[in-house]
Parts: structure tokens; sequence; C-alpha cells
């Protein structure tokens, strides 16, 4: 159809004299910083549609909310020992954390895929690893936002409550200690789903179920094991949901408290736990790197 | 030296031939590759962009070599892919402005220069809509937008007139030609419909089954058969009249569509002739023109079977 826009050539609209650019041009770093701070606004909706901004940013209230009414209650009330843990708040708000890794993690590994976009990306300058990278670290920080902006608020108003500042200090350090490890583990595993999947709905189920099921099952089994004394078993079964396996480096490594019945008893297996925990997202990386140097041929 | 240069480019999968041993040499200004869907064009492009690794050959783009300096070239080098790679949810002010600091241009740069290339492909008022609500045509405006966001000094636009009708389709081509003689960036364009080169092109490379079948400047292609053609319009059937009156002075004419094919080399006075002739059947004189090859013409001839035109 023709759009009265879309007029002849020689109309008057497009006859304005072609300019060349002759101003300064960047190198790979600085559209990497592009591509990371875009992407980073992207997971939260900024840059887009109306529409996309409405789930990350009630997510994002949903987390910040509790943590806010837990600081004005201490505020209030004087409370200034034991009302506050770091390190348990990311676990008690999972389910939140959970559905926004398993939304946002598409926007930066499926969209580019299934809008064919990743083709122009490819045909300029960045290479396919910088790009992968760089995607990477957006969603990883996305998510470091997500979860670390509610025990930024605890913190603060900890302060503010005149709580003692060096105990809660280490304590706050310690819990973003593991809240860095939990983004960088969670956006690695959302991200390989996200790009091989690139489906939306399908990266969002399995992401989910995965992170869900994963955790419960640990849950449950630790549970079991326990009872019947076998707390080896249950430590082993920790290694394998993200969250009971920062949590396990979080309470043996840095002091925490954890979340889980059986968490690591021994530095070793604190350790161990640390180990999976850099092998993941290791792992995880190079296979994206590998998957969108594919992409490049297609 | 040209722009694109390449020696023995050959690319395999596995037991298919994409490429086979290409040696080309491609000079400034708007280049058509011409060929079937499958004769190897967009694996070409692919190719030169760094994107696809040769299995043997090289070749080089603007001076440099594919294997070595691929980032060097896509930062000089602008893309227009064949299929669809535009995200929907996304204003094409702010995608273009993306893609014109994903080539390196400085925030402000890119800001001015989106606005710019957008007004050029004629996307002035669009541009501000969400990409996804966007008709085939504003799609690949908004798409070699994209490609010149960087003010390139070469092109690659693969097919860039696929799906467009046949109005946009001429709006597509004009832009083509405008980008290659007004801004001065080169301009290699993939397309299977040769007719559409023909008009566009400086220089027409021709493709087939991944082997060079021809490169030539377009003139070469096109050039003049000796042939005048001539349409008449009247009462009855005013062609055939008019092509017996004509044989009936000696001149050899055939029919050829609603046209009338004279073959009469030689003839100084034969647009005179053809004048008085048709004054004296009582016709209208519609067309007096020299027959031009066309680029369709030579493919047939050359590769004994041709694309769809």
């Amino acid at each position: 159809m023709a759009q009265p826009s879309e007029g002849r050539p020689g109309g008057v609209i497009h006859d304005i004299g072609y300019r060349p650019y002759t101003g300064p041009r960047q190198g790979t770093d600085a559209a990497a910083r592009s591509l990371f701070v875009a992407g980073l606004l992207n997971a939260y909706g900024i840059g887009r549609s109306g529409k996309a901004k409405g789930l990350p940013m009630t997510l994002l209230a949903m987390m910040v909310v509790p943590a806010a009414i837990m600081v004005a209650v201490m505020v209030t009330l004087g409370l200034t020992e034991g009302f506050l843990n770091y390190g348990t708040y990311p676990v008690s708000l999972m389910l939140v954390i959970v559905i926004f890794v398993a939304a946002q993690a598409p926007v930066l590994f499926s969209r580019d895929l299934r809008s064919g976009a990743i083709s122009l990306y490819l045909a300029r300058p960045l290479s396919a690893t910088a790009y992968a990278l760089v995607r990477w670290a957006s969603l990883f920080v996305a998510i470091l936002v997500f979860i670390g902006l509610p025990v930024l608020v605890l913190y603060v108003g900890a302060l503010t409550a005149e709580a003692d500042v060096s105990e809660h200090t280490a304590d706050f350090l310690a819990a973003m200690v593991g809240i860095v490890l939990l983004s960088a583990v969670l956006a690695t595993l959302s991200g390989l789903v996200a790009a091989h999947t690139r489906r939306r709905g399908l990266a969002v189920g399995v992401t989910i179920i995965a992170l869900l099921v994963s955790t419960g099952v640990v849950t449950a089994v630790q549970a079991i094991t326990s009872e019947q004394g076998n707390e080896t078993a249950g430590r082993v079964v920790g290694l394998f949901s993200p969250f009971s396996l920062v949590d396990g480096v979080q309470a043996e490594l840095l002091g925490g408290q954890s979340s889980f019945q059986v968490p690591p008893d021994t530095v070793g297996w604190g350790l161990l736990y640390l180990v999976v925990c850099l092998a993941v997202i290791g792992a995880g990386l190079w296979l994206l790197v590998r998957y969108y140097r594919k992409q490049a041929g297609r | 030296m040209g722009i694109i240069e390449t020696q023995g480019l050959t690319k395999r999968y596995g037991q298919v031939t994409a490429l086979e041993g290409l040696d080309l040499v491609l000079d400034d200004g708007v280049t058509g590759l011409v060929g079937a869907n499958g004769a190897g064009k967009s694996t070409l492009i692919k190719i030169l962009l760094g994107l696809l690794g040769a299995t043997q050959g090289t070749a080089q783009v603007l001076g440099h070599d594919i294997r070595a300096e691929g980032a060097k070239i896509r930062s000089l080098v602008g893309y227009m892919p064949e299929h669809d790679c535009l995200p929907p949810d996304v204003r094409a002010i702010d995608f273009v402005v993306h893609m014109a600091r994903m080539s390196g241009l400085p925030p402000t740069a890119a800001r001015e220069r989106a606005a710019d290339v957008l007004r050029h492909v004629g996307l002035a008022e669009e541009r501000y809509r969400l990409m996804g609500g966007y008709s085939t045509g504003m799609k690949q405006r908004a798409k070699l937008a994209q490609a010149l966001a960087h003010d390139p000094r070469l092109v690659f636009l693969d097919e860039p007139t696929n799906g467009l009708d046949p109005a946009a389709r001429d709006d597509m081509l004009a832009l083509v030609s405008k980008i290659g003689r007004e801004f001065g960036i080169s301009v290699l364009v993939t397309s299977h419909l040769l007719g559409e080169l023909e008009r566009v092109s400086d220089h027409v490379v021709v493709l087939d089954g991944g082997r060079l079948l021809r490169s030539s400047a377009t003139t070469e292609f096109t050039s003049d058969t000796g042939l005048l053609l001539v349409e008449v319009l009247g009462e009855g059937d005013a062609q055939t009249a008019m092509g017996e009156r004509l044989a009936a002075q000696g001149i050899a004419c055939r029919p050829r569509g609603q046209l009338i094919e004279i073959n009469a080399p030689g003839r100084a006075d034969l647009h005179d002739l053809v004048r008085d002739t048709a004054v004296e059947v009582g016709v209208g004189l519609v067309r007096l023109a020299a027959d031009h090859r066309r680029i369709e013409d030579v493919f047939r001839e050359e590769a004994g079977h041709g694309p769809t035109v």
C-alpha cells in the first residue's frame, strides 16, 4: 500500500541533501558499553514499548516494598537486633526473583534471535563473543540490581535506625557477595535457556519450572535425608539448585545464615559449593559464546 | 584498486558448493548482483562481511582482508539483510540510534544521523512509531536506514525490493540509485529480478550456481541491438496495416507483441519514413525507439536458462 509519505522519489521531504559524517568514530569498547547500558535498560522495559515496563517494574516494587515496610517498622519501634537478615531476604522472595529472571532473560537473549536483529549486530564491529558476553553482563547487572536493591534498602534502614554500623556492614557485604554470585548463576542459566528456546513463552516456562522445581526438590530431599540421618546426601543435593548452591557458599564461607535445612558444615563443603558455582558460570558462558559464534554464519 | 576484490573465493557446505572459484574486481558506484535463489548471492555478502569463513580463496573489501580485518570492514560497511531483522517493540528512531552507536558513532552524532537517514529513506513522521506496526515497505525502509546510519563507505543491500508492491519497488530502486550517485556510498545490491538491476546499476555481476557467469558494465549488457521499435494506435488493426505498408516499401519488419520491430540497419531516413508511412496509413505514432538488449536476454543466452523476470 502506498502511504502518502512513501511518495514518489523527488518528493519534498526526501530531497534534502545528504550530509556525510566526518566526526569521530569510537572503537568497539564504546559500542560494547552502549550495548550494555541499552540491554540493562531494556531488561526493565526502558526504551521499549510502554507495555514492556509493566512486569519488571511491578516485580521490582514487590521486591522493595517489603524491605521498605520492614525498615519503617524497625525505625518506628526502634528495633535494631535480630530483626533483619540480609542473607535470607532473597531466598524468602525467591518466587518474585524467579519470575523476574524468567521473564526478562528472553528480552536480552531471545528477542534479537527471534526478530533477526542479531544479524545486524553481528554485521557490526562487535564480535559474536563480545556480543554474548555484553548481553550476559546486562542481564547479570539487571538481576543484581533487582535482588540487591531491597537488601540495600534494609541496610540503609538499619543504619538510619542507629544499629551497630560495623556489625551490619559486615553482614551486608557478605550478603552482597552472595547476591552477586546468585545473580551471575541465574543470569547464566536463564540466558542459556532463553537463547536456545528463542520463544519467549517457552523460555519463561522452562526457566520458572527449572528454578522452582530444582529448589523444591532440594528442600524435599534434604528434609527426607536429614530425617534419616544422612546429611551428606542432603548436601550433595543442595548443589542442584542455584538458590541452595549460593546459599551454601554464603552460609559457610561468608558467615551468613542459611535458609536451607542442610547447609554445608565444613569449609571443604563450602569450597565445593563455591567451585560448582563458578563452574556453572564458566561453562554457561562458554556455551553462550559458542552459540552466538554459530549464529554469525546463519 | 577496486572496493571489492575476490580471488578464487570458494565456499562449500559439505557436498554443496555455494560459491566456486569466484574472481571479481568491483569499483565504486552501484553494482548489481544477480542470480536465481541459491546462486550464492547472500553467501558472498556474508563472506565479505567476515561472518562466514571462505573454504578457499581470499577477498578484500575497501582494501581490508576479510580474514584478518573483519571488524574493520564491518565498521566501514552497512548491511541490509534479506530477512526480517527489526524488533517489533522498538521505535524506528530508537533502533537506528542504537545501531549507529553499535557502529561506533558518539551519542549526539548517532541521534542526528538517525533522524537524517530516516528522513532520507522516507520515514520522517513514522519514525516515532513502534516498528511492529510497520507495513512491509516501511520495514524495508527502516532496514535500509540502519544500514546507512553510520555513513558507511559501502552498503550491501540483500534483496531490498523483496515483498514490495510495484510503486514501493520503484521508490526503493530510486533510493538505491540515489545512495550510489548522490550520497556517494558504493552499493552492492542483489536481486533475482534482472530488470530491476538494469535500471539502477552501473555494473552487473551475474552468478549462476555459485559460479561467475558474467561481470561487466550495465551498458554492455544493454547495448543497442540496431533494431527500431514502433508502436501505433488507430482504427481496426492499425499494427498490421502499418506493418504491411512498411513491408511494401521494402522495410524488413515483424510484429513483437504490441510493437513492430523494424530491422533496417544503415537507412538514414528510417525515422522520417516511418513518420510519413504513419501519416499515409492514418494511424497515430505512439512510440519510435531504438531497441536495447536487456540483461535477461544476455542471461538467457549465456546460462541457457534464466531466473524469473
